[in-house]
């Protein structure tokens, strides 16, 4: 998860864990740009609204070092958001607040 | 006195001549303008404010919720039977809050021309059965007797789903709530006549308190409550109707209300069957 909000990641994070999966947490574009290679996670949930700017910015790059699942997450529910996260080369687009009981079986959605 | 002092002095004694009457009026008149250019700002600007802060304070509801649940569905461990019923106070106390602040985002978004329709085709009689399986409970819990109908040959409708569905639970939610037990409510879905016709006519109705004539326009306008007072019997925003007329007229309907004190009232909107592209 690329999310700077602990009362985000705190709850889906748990919910998570208890469905069996790895959960990691960058909280920035540069913490999320220093994961090594090595590291990249089978689905990305990315949060648009990052302190150190627009998260669709890091799509390019995660992408090119082997992250192939990336889901945008956004408070907004318009067509133009969604288009822009789609052309960025995101997978999916989940609104905020997520509704976590329908995360777990959407996370095993995309990674089919 | 100079031209600029009088206008600057409104209440001063100024030359009764015409012209120097209309140069005050004139001036007044610019002033008016320019404070209601601020006002509407101003206006604009809370109606964004209540938009920005309920999307903002969902996000710290949904921890709520979600930790409640977590612990409700036992992935933390097994909680005693009286630990239960603390955690599910909390998804319900959650929940109520996630509500309202939900109501007050759309009556904001609403109020500032943000809300877009996404229409899709469906039967209403299945909104209708949606809804009602929702209200199951309190319509048990408060003895009341439920009729759901819908005309046979009733076409299927070109609507946002979402919020009809939104429109209905609003009126069928006020009817069961001013319904004294054991009262009546019903819900029927039907093709409208005369200025209604090509529209779909829905009405809910009940037995209950009814609306005296002088309140029925007051019950659409927002925040307006028959009983305002903190200690009136019926809690809320005051927003739902105002809500429901927006949504309906969003589709070029219309929402209005029958209904007398002490003989129950009956809530109809109409939507067009089919929408412009």
């Amino acid at each position: 998860m690329v999310e700077d909000s602990e009362l985000v990641t705190d709850a889906l994070r748990v919910l998570l864990e208890s469905a069996d999966y790895r959960v990691s947490i960058a909280g920035s574009i540069a913490e999320a740009l220093g994961i090594p290679h090595t590291d990249a996670p089978s689905v990305a949930l990315l949060d648009l609204t990052l302190p150190d700017g627009d998260g669709l910015v890091l799509v390019a790059p995660l992408l090119a070092s082997g992250w192939n699942r990336v889901v945008a997450l956004t408070g907004h529910d318009d067509a133009n958001t969604r288009d822009r996260c789609l052309a960025a080369g995101c997978i999916d687009v989940l609104l905020k607040p997520v509704p976590a009981r329908e995360l777990v079986s959407r996370v095993a959605g995309w990674l089919q | 006195m100079s031209r600029v002092e009088s206008v600057t002095k409104p209440h001063a004694m100024v030359g009764n001549t015409p012209e120097a009457r209309l140069a005050l009026l004139e001036a007044q008149l610019k002033e008016a303008i320019v404070e209601i250019a601020e006002l509407r700002a101003r206006d604009a600007l809370k109606t964004q404010f209540l938009a920005n802060i309920s999307h903002d304070l969902r996000t710290p509801l949904t921890a709520v919720i979600t930790h409640g649940e977590i612990l409700r569905d036992g992935i933390l461990g097994d909680l005693s039977p009286r630990q239960m019923e603390s955690v599910r106070g909390i998804i319900s106390g959650g929940r109520q809050l996630l509500n309202q602040v939900g109501e007050i985002l759309t009556y904001a978004r609403g109020a500032a021309n943000q809300l877009t329709l996404v229409p899709s085709r469906f039967a209403v009689r299945d909104v209708l059965d949606q809804v009602t399986a929702l209200n199951a409970p309190l319509v048990k819990k408060k003895r009341l007797t439920i009729a759901v109908e819908a005309d046979a040959d009733l076409p299927e409708i070109m609507a946002d789903r979402e919020k009809i569905a939104h429109v209905v639970a609003n009126l069928l939610g006020n009817a069961i709530e001013f319904t004294p037990a054991g009262g009546r409510v019903w819900v029927r879905a039907s093709r409208g006549a005369k200025e209604d016709a090509g529209s779909m006519v829905v009405e809910v109705g009940d037995t209950g308190v009814g609306i005296a004539a002088e309140h029925h326009d007051l019950i659409f306008r927002e925040f307006a409550q028959v009983d305002a007072t903190p200690s009136r019997p019926h809690h809320g925003t005051g927003l739902g109707l105002t809500i429901a007329r927006k949504l309906v007229e969003l589709h070029g309907g219309r929402i209005w209300v029958e209904s007398q004190l002490g003989t129950g009232s009956r809530f109809q909107f109409a939507v067009p069957f089919e929408q412009p592209d």
